[in-house]
């Protein structure tokens, strides 16, 4: 219980910390103003370009998408798409950070947690997260007068807490990986690109060829787009994404799970190899 | 002459640094292709009627969207050479400071901006090309014969992105930490240029700011020789406002430059990030 107590001060104590730095950032708090609006604001442009004014593009597009909510549809994939942003460079370049600025060593001589050390960031950039999704519900709001009732919004919010293991999972692994691998802007594009050719960030899965139909069911951003989108355009309740946020729990657990073997191994190879100084 | 040897000297020192990096190389392609290009064309595909981009052709005059689309990343990278090419070498040599080291070296300060952005935009140039390659063969793209019509057009616009270059220069040296600011101005400069939608779609106040840009004509006659569309000015006035443009563009970038290297040299901050 002691222990449980004293771990849950570390990971409270990393949080508190990783808060501290992203405050001494203004230009990251207005990257959260503008990225959340203007990309999918261009993409907004851009398939009115597709549209054209076209009532036979339009039908096509409702037939595809579900939705004939065109702001709404590309605002949510992005605002996922920022999400998942965040994660990867926030959580999943932490330790990173910690390793080129030479603090890693000392932290792994103290006594706390490796789970604090690994998921201390996480609880940090939730801050960031919420106010990102705030911006982008504001920007849906007054720029193209899309509205939202409180049970929308709430059943959003109990997406977002389905969601926050998987897409946290997500930035962890990666964050152990990069330790190993010592290469950030590459892997974070690589990654990131994965996710935004897969799992319908721009558009409907169903546009997909077969084959990569079934990749994007094996990613969890998929069904975080999908449960957002079913709950936000389409009047869905949360009984009928229930099995999308049960996967969205279930994969969390799996990630993180080996996000922490993975620390484990990347750990492990560091002190054997004396790399965790060297970057 | 000495300082043509000079700008050369220096985009071979860039080259050889950007050669160690070469997942950084590769994402001269790949990024573009995952972050915008496939995104996008499955966007258009949404749209589509019978496999036909009947929307598209309307607003866009083509229902090539994929040469649409391939002809504006290639021209997002020649900005993305103007914005990054000197923010990123700026950026490094401040943090590894040889920036006053090189500035007290007889070459002109002026020189060193063209030398970054000499690299870059062979580099830009080359994952362009490449890319172009990537959109004929799987994208079904058709424009490569048509677009070497446009290669006065081309090399026009480069008048004008090394005067953005030596603007955003400026910017670099004076702000210190401006990630945030080249990037966001980099997509609003790319995006405003017709990069990913005709800019018949664009909000009045955008299609104004689309109007000053030298990129905005130089792909406007870029697709209009590769895809058939239909010019925003008439004839040869295009080319006239490319050179225009492009004229002002580096006019006021070299002023901009030599008033921030001026400032720079009475705060004697040129050492500090």
């Amino acid at each position: 219980m002691r222990t449980a107590i004293a771990d849950l001060r570390a990971l409270s104590a990393a949080a508190r910390k990783e808060l501290r730095v992203i405050r001494r950032y203004p230009a990251l708090w207005a990257g959260m103003l503008f990225w959340p609006v203007m990309l999918p604001a261009i993409y907004v442009l851009q398939a009115h370009a597709y549209a054209g004014g076209d009532a036979r593009a339009l039908a096509a597009f409702l037939s595809r998408s579900g939705t004939a909510q065109l702001a709404g549809f590309i605002f949510v994939g992005w605002s996922v798409y920022m999400w998942l942003s965040l994660s990867l460079w926030g959580p999943g370049t932490a330790l990173r950070q910690q390793q080129v600025q030479g603090q890693l060593e000392a932290v792994f001589l103290t006594p706390a947690s490796r789970a604090a050390v690994l998921f201390g960031p996480v609880v940090a950039y939730l801050s960031l997260t919420l106010w990102m999704l705030l911006v982008t519900g504001l920007a849906l709001r007054l720029a193209f007068g899309v509205t939202l009732d409180a049970r929308e919004v709430g059943q959003a919010l109990v997406v977002v807490l389905a969601s926050t293991p998987a897409i946290y999972g997500i930035g962890a692994l990666f964050s152990s990986a990069v330790l190993r691998l010592r290469e950030v802007n590459g892997l974070v594009q690589v990654v990131r690109g994965l996710f935004t050719v897969f799992c319908g960030m721009t558009y409907p899965i169903v546009i997909l060829p077969q084959w990569a139909q079934h990749i994007a069911y094996g990613l969890p951003p998929t069904y975080v787009i999908g449960a957002f989108r079913l709950v936000l355009l389409s009047g869905a309740t949360l009984v009928q994404v229930a099995p999308d946020l049960l996967i969205l729990l279930g994969s969390g657990a799996v990630l993180c799970l080996l996000a922490a073997l993975a620390f484990h191994a990347s750990e492990r190879y560091a002190r054997r190899g004396g790399s965790l100084v060297q970057f | 002459m000495s300082e043509v040897r000079a700008a050369i000297a220096i985009a071979r020192k860039e080259l050889r640094t950007l050669r160690r990096y070469p997942l950084q190389s590769i994402n001269t392609v790949a990024q573009p292709l995952y972050q915008f290009l496939i995104p996008s064309v499955l966007l258009g595909s949404t749209f589509m009627v019978a496999g036909r981009a009947v929307g598209f052709q309307a607003s866009a005059g083509t229902a090539d969207i994929s040469g649409f689309l391939f002809l504006g990343a290639f021209m997002g990278g020649q900005v993305g050479a103007a914005f990054w090419g000197s923010a990123f070498a700026f950026r490094l040599e401040m943090m590894s400071g040889t920036l006053e080291p090189a500035w007290l070296t007889p070459t002109r300060r002026e020189t060193f901006v063209v030398g970054y952005l000499l690299a870059w935009l062979l580099v830009q140039v080359l994952g362009g090309v490449v890319l172009l390659g990537i959109g004929a063969l799987f994208f079904s793209a058709r424009f490569f014969g048509a677009a070497l019509a446009a290669l006065p057009a081309l090399l026009l616009v480069e008048v004008g992105l090394v005067g953005v270059t030596y603007l955003v220069a400026s910017a670099v040296l004076l702000l210190k930490e401006a990630n945030f600011f080249v990037d966001s101005t980099n997509f609003i400069f790319s995006a405003a240029s017709g990069t990913m939608f005709p800019i018949t779609v664009m909000p009045a106040l955008v299609k104004v700011i689309a109007f000053l840009l030298p990129t905005t004509y130089a792909l406007d006659i870029l697709r209009s020789q590769a895809l058939g569309t239909r010019l925003l000015l008439p004839g040869w006035s295009e080319y006239l406002a490319l050179a225009a443009l492009g004229l002002l563009a580096l006019l006021a970038g070299r002023w901009t430059f030599a008033r921030a290297e001026r400032r720079l040299r009475r705060s004697g901050s040129l050492g500090q990030y």
